[in-house]
């Protein structure tokens, strides 16, 4: 467990240091749901990345290399490809999805997965030509919809807990102490950076931040097994991205889109009742009502839980735990 | 009230989009253990896999269909029934 408090305790203190260098390097967003549009660092998920990567090393160090230097690996590259966006500006949205398939390499040449993923009532399946295919395909769906949800103070972090603690307590309940910790890691990273990202968020996490989170999320369900719990847990994820894909009609940047999903008026997020703008989470909270962001992101995490706990369901009822 | 009652829909929404995944499963388990009885080839491998990719697609348009149905008929729906009181 002495990798989970290192990266969570990591986290926490360098925070401050990555909101400074931010400022410094005039690495920033507006934060446009705010009436006085605060200038705000996107450097924290630098913070997460060293973080969670220190946790990392130890745990490889501690019990061996096979499963943390894939993750490590994998989330490094997503995280490369988010902090470009970070540092200069959005990679072309047609691009971005055919990078993020590189982040799926490590797990792929270190072989660090089983082709025979469990489905309900079949059992497990043999997936051999097929399950590598997914697993390219996982890395781009995954990390974006983690991103994709990265649109109000702690969203993102607040979103992506519910699966960690479903991951955490499977592998509990299985006995993997390895794949427990590298849920753990991931966790205490997520809940360090916590204070630092929630309303009034003093940092962003960044693209670096989400696509790592993504892209840790990914590698552990494809090397846990887990593939089927983490495809429900992830549904508020994976249905906001893809409401936005369908709705816009292919992969276009948000800057490009005309209309928005949600207006703000006085500091309250209200939908758009337009029927050509992107279907997206927030805009089906925010259907008919205004709601302040601190209670539309406690929402996001509320239908997150309720989705992690489906997942869970899932796997313990008709996977055989 | 109706913070809670999106909630509530949206968590509705996810439940019966959990079931029809869990039925599409059940689809797939029954088309597979029959063609497993038959002389295994290639192509009886490839169009397990094709069929199984046409029901997650279909799963998928579904998914997205009653959530556009859900959206402009069930949340808004209740705002203009609301004004219109």
């Amino acid at each position: 467990m002495l990798e989970a408090i290192v990266s969570g305790l990591l986290t926490f203190f360098l925070a401050p240091a990555a909101i400074i260098l931010g400022r410094r390097l005039e690495v920033v967003g507006v934060d446009i749901h705010k009436p006085w549009r605060p200038i705000v660092p996107k450097t924290g998920g630098l913070a997460i990345i060293l973080g969670a990567t220190a946790g990392m090393i130890l745990g490889a160090h501690a019990s061996g290399f096979q499963l943390f230097i894939p993750v490590i690996l994998s989330c490094l590259v997503a995280a490369s490809i988010g902090l470009v966006e970070d540092l200069r500006e959005e990679i072309d949205p047609r691009l971005k999805p055919l990078l993020l398939i590189f982040a799926s390499l490590p797990v792929l040449v270190l072989g660090a997965y089983s082709p025979r993923p469990l489905i309900p009532f079949l059992g497990k399946t043999r997936l051999y030509r097929v399950y590598p295919v997914l697993v390219m395909a996982s890395y781009p769906v995954i990390c974006n919809a983690v991103n994709s949800l990265d649109v109000l103070n702690g969203s993102a972090l607040l979103t992506s807990i519910p699966f960690l603690i479903m991951s955490s307590v499977i592998f509990y309940m299985r006995g993997d102490l390895q794949l427990l910790i590298l849920s753990l890691i991931f966790l205490a990273a997520a809940v360090a950076m916590l204070p630092y990202n929630m309303y009034p968020a003093r940092t962003f996490i960044g693209n670096s931040g989400s696509l790592f989170i993504g892209a840790g999320i990914t590698s552990i369900a494809i090397m846990g097994s887990i593939e089927v719990a983490a495809i429900i847990a992830l549904m508020p994820q994976i249905m906001n991205e893809m409401y936005v894909l369908f709705s816009i009609r292919g992969l276009k940047s948000a800057k490009n889109i005309g209309r928005r999903p949600v207006v703000v008026e006085n500091g309250m997020l209200a939908a758009s009742e337009d029927p050509d703008a992107p279907i997206t989470l927030l805009r089906m909270i925010c259907a008919g009502i205004k709601v302040d962001e601190r209670r539309a992101v406690y929402a996001m995490a509320l239908i997150s839980a309720f989705a992690a706990f489906l997942g869970f369901l899932t796997h313990i009822l008709l996977l055989g735990g | 009230m109706g913070l809670a009652r999106n909630i509530l829909m949206i968590i509705i929404l996810l439940t019966l989009v959990w079931a029809i995944f869990l039925f599409a499963s059940y689809v797939i388990t029954v088309t597979v253990l029959y063609t497993l009885e038959l002389p295994g080839d290639t192509i009886t491998s490839i169009a397990r896999v094709v069929l199984g990719i046409i029901i997650a697609g279909a799963w998928i348009l579904g998914w997205y269909k009653l959530t556009k149905l859900w959206l402009y008929k069930i949340l808004l729906a209740g705002r203009r029934e609301n004004h219109s009181n």
